[in-house]
């Protein structure tokens, strides 16, 4: 997509995601040609979505077709693929004994689909590889957990027929996509919890004067848009040349960049931002689940410190 | 020059001229031998010509883009060939002196800089100001044959070295704050000029009390125009963050190696090592941002306070992380690598304050680029 395409796009999908969630705004994206979008330029259409969807607070399928796409399995009719388990980013999918074991988490795109994509790990001399299984052969149920607009569904299968029908090794690449897409969710949620706090600090009153004239008050806001900065300088990095190694760290510095920013603007919006009706926590609940999906700010950080302390060395990332 | 030809040249150069390159001291060596090194470095990289891509042919160097200067300072980092501090001075003072100097001067002046025959620093802070650097009272006087300078200065880093100063004075009336300033360039060996090294907590006593007693500088020796020495300081000060926030953050990512090579197995939890080396990505991240956008003539401006507030918070993490997983050594040990580690944790308690102070950065970001109007 050209400049022009690209600005086109967007406008449409901030249309679209500002004025529908959940199934009307996947049917929105269907007729502004979302997935065409991205098969023509994944990164590009990933960052516009994710980001106004974190944004609006809103909810669509496009993570399944995200990873579909990475995975590289035809989007042929409604996709559904099984996330792995919360705070991890391994395949969710088994082999033992030939037969296929389960364990992850799906969007409620999997509640309407009648086949579901899982990717399946390395076990033992079997190959990693992907295949379908019928959710009929899956035990679902929808959680509410902290963020109950999502509508996250719980899988779990303990012996299904599932041959791995390939393609091979792609899980690495739908992983690095899907981390991307969510860096940008939980980025967008978070620039609307540094939006609030700011809009916030500057028309409370107290003492006689707009709170943000106090500096404890105006470091925080600081604070917040350090953390938020720091995590979309690696995004944009890892989305101009994409690596596994970048895409995690994105995610990692997102996950942890909104905590910061959340501790920050809660304090900020002090007993308003408390309410149920005030919308902070419900950008404050979406960071944190999505935190969970593909591996945590935690996972992902304890995982590249065991790989620095094995090989003693930091790669060289970024050069000039 | 392209980068791509420069970095395969340049490293290749590095590797032909290890022997000749590397310091000859161990550890951080003293200030004296450091400084005597890097004068050598930039002496030999100078005649080789890669001292002088990256700078305009008008002060002596080559043209091509100031990214090559980036890189030329990562290289050199990356091997442990010189520190920082000192050496990426340079890119704060002549771009100062390209703005600001009258042409002929800098043409003069430039070269001996880049060829390391000369140190420079940069007379900014007093005691009575610090963060509110507008306030600053040492004074520059007009009289008939140039300016006389009375007043102090502190902080003033390798100032007992240096042969030039970079020199904020009032010339407006004491009220006249950040509009009555003027800069100006000074020869260190001027008469009524004192100098006494501080000491400091690191042990490297390199920067100084400056006392400035009716000093004279020529009047073509006035950087800018007269009462507006506050726009020198300012454009000043993203330069800081830019090119020699690259070389820093090139001497982060190599001492985070060396504590990588080197920590003891299971003296540091792995979440406190990822956390620390993502810190400095994001770090690495903005900061290539920030060197392209100044490489396509961006104006740099009050978002590089983020930049700034990034590199303190990594440079105390690693230090924060060496001190940790190298305890024996950097609380009990003697030897040289011991010291230099000492040394260099102590000195990150600094990364706060200097160049100005986290708060200073964290009000910028504030009022500049959150927009939260003014706070008095």
């Amino acid at each position: 997509m050209d400049a022009a395409d690209l600005q086109l796009f967007e406008r449409s999908v901030r249309q679209a995601t500002e004025r529908a969630t959940g199934d009307a705004l996947d049917e929105a994206l269907r007729e502004l040609g979302w997935a065409d979008a991205l098969a023509d330029d994944a990164p590009a259409s990933i960052s516009i979505l994710f980001r106004l969807q974190g944004r609006s607070h809103v909810t669509s399928a496009a993570l399944d077709e995200v990873l579909a796409t990475g995975l590289g399995v035809p989007l042929t009719g409604p996709v559904a693929v099984v996330l792995p388990p919360l705070g991890s980013d391994a395949a969710p999918g088994a082999r033992r004994d030939g037969r296929l074991c389960i364990d992850g988490v799906g969007t409620p795109a999997l509640r309407r689909a009648e086949r579901a994509v899982v990717a399946v790990g390395r076990t033992g001399g079997e190959p990693s590889g992907v295949t379908t299984v019928a959710t009929s052969e899956l035990d679902l149920h929808v959680v509410a957990g902290i963020d109950p607009d999502v509508g996250l569904v719980h899988v779990r299968a303990g012996d299904v027929d599932g041959r791995v029908a390939g393609p091979g090794d792609t899980w690495a690449r739908a992983v690095s996509l899907a981390q991307l897409a969510l860096s940008h969710e939980i980025l967008g949620a978070t620039q609307t919890m540094l939006e609030l706090a700011r809009e916030h600090a500057l028309t409370r009153t107290q003492f006689g004067q707009s709170i943000s004239r106090f500096q404890a008050v105006r470091h925080r806001l600081a604070e917040t848009l350090v953390a938020i900065e720091a995590a979309e300088a690696v995004l944009t990095a890892a989305q101009d040349a994409p690596s596994p190694a970048l895409a995690a760290a994105a995610k990692s510095l997102a996950g942890r960049g909104a905590r910061t920013a959340a501790r920050h603007c809660q304090q900020v919006l002090a007993g308003i931002g408390f309410t149920a009706e005030h919308p902070f926590h419900r950008s404050y609940r979406r960071s944190l689940l999505l935190d969970q999906l593909f591996g945590s700010a935690h996972t992902l950080t304890r995982a590249l410190g065991d790989d620095l302390l094995r090989t003693r060395s930091l790669p060289a990332l970024l050069p000039l | 020059m392209d980068l791509a030809s420069f970095r395969a040249a340049l490293d290749d150069w590095l590797a032909q001229h290890a022997r000749e390159l590397a310091p000859p001291y161990e550890g951080s060596g003293t200030l004296d031998e450091r400084v005597a090194h890097l004068a050598r470095v930039k002496r030999l990289g100078y005649d080789a010509g890669w001292m002088r891509w990256g700078w305009p042919e008008a002060v002596g160097g080559l043209g091509g883009s100031p990214i090559l200067r980036a890189y030329l300072g990562e290289a050199l980092m990356a091997r442990d060939i010189v520190e920082p501090d000192a050496y990426s001075m340079t890119e704060v003072l002549a771009p100062t002196m390209i703005t600001y100097a009258p042409a002929p001067l800098a043409a003069a002046m430039v070269p001996p800089l880049l060829r390391g025959d000369e140190l420079w620093c940069q007379g900014f802070s007093e005691p009575g100001a610090g963060s509110n650097l507008a306030s600053l009272a040492c004074r520059a006087i007009p009289a008939d044959d140039g300016w006389r300078v009375t007043g102090q200065k502190v902080w003033t880093s390798y100032a007992q070295y240096a042969a030039r100063c970079v020199l904020l004075t009032r010339t407006g009336t004491p009220a006249s704050a950040h509009r009555g300033l003027t800069a100006l360039f000074v020869d260190m060996d001027s008469p009524g000029i004192t100098i006494r090294p501080l000491g400091t907590m690191h042990g490297t006593d390199e920067f100084a009390e400056v006392f400035y007693d009716d000093v004279p500088v020529p009047f073509d020796r006035t950087l800018g125009e007269v009462d507006r020495g506050w726009a020198v300081a300012m454009d000043l000060l993203p330069y800081e963050r830019s090119t020699s926030l690259w070389h820093r953050c090139a001497y982060l990512q190599r001492r985070l190696e060396r504590v990588l090579a080197t920590v003891p197995d299971g003296a540091l939890t792995p979440l406190e090592v990822g956390e620390v080396a993502q810190l400095l990505l994001a770090l690495r991240a903005r900061s290539r941002t920030t060197q392209y956008r100044m490489a396509d003539g961006e104006t740099l401006g009050a978002e590089t306070s983020i930049d700034k507030v990034l590199i303190a918070t990594a440079e105390q993490a690693v230090m924060d992380l060496a001190a940790t997983g190298l305890a024996p050594d950097v609380m009990g040990g003697d030897d040289a690598t011991s010291e230099r580690w000492r040394a260099e944790f102590l000195y990150s308690r600094a990364a706060t304050i200097y160049g100005g102070t986290a708060e200073i950065q964290r009000n910028i970001i504030a009022r500049r680029v959150l927009d939260l109007g003014d706070d008095r």
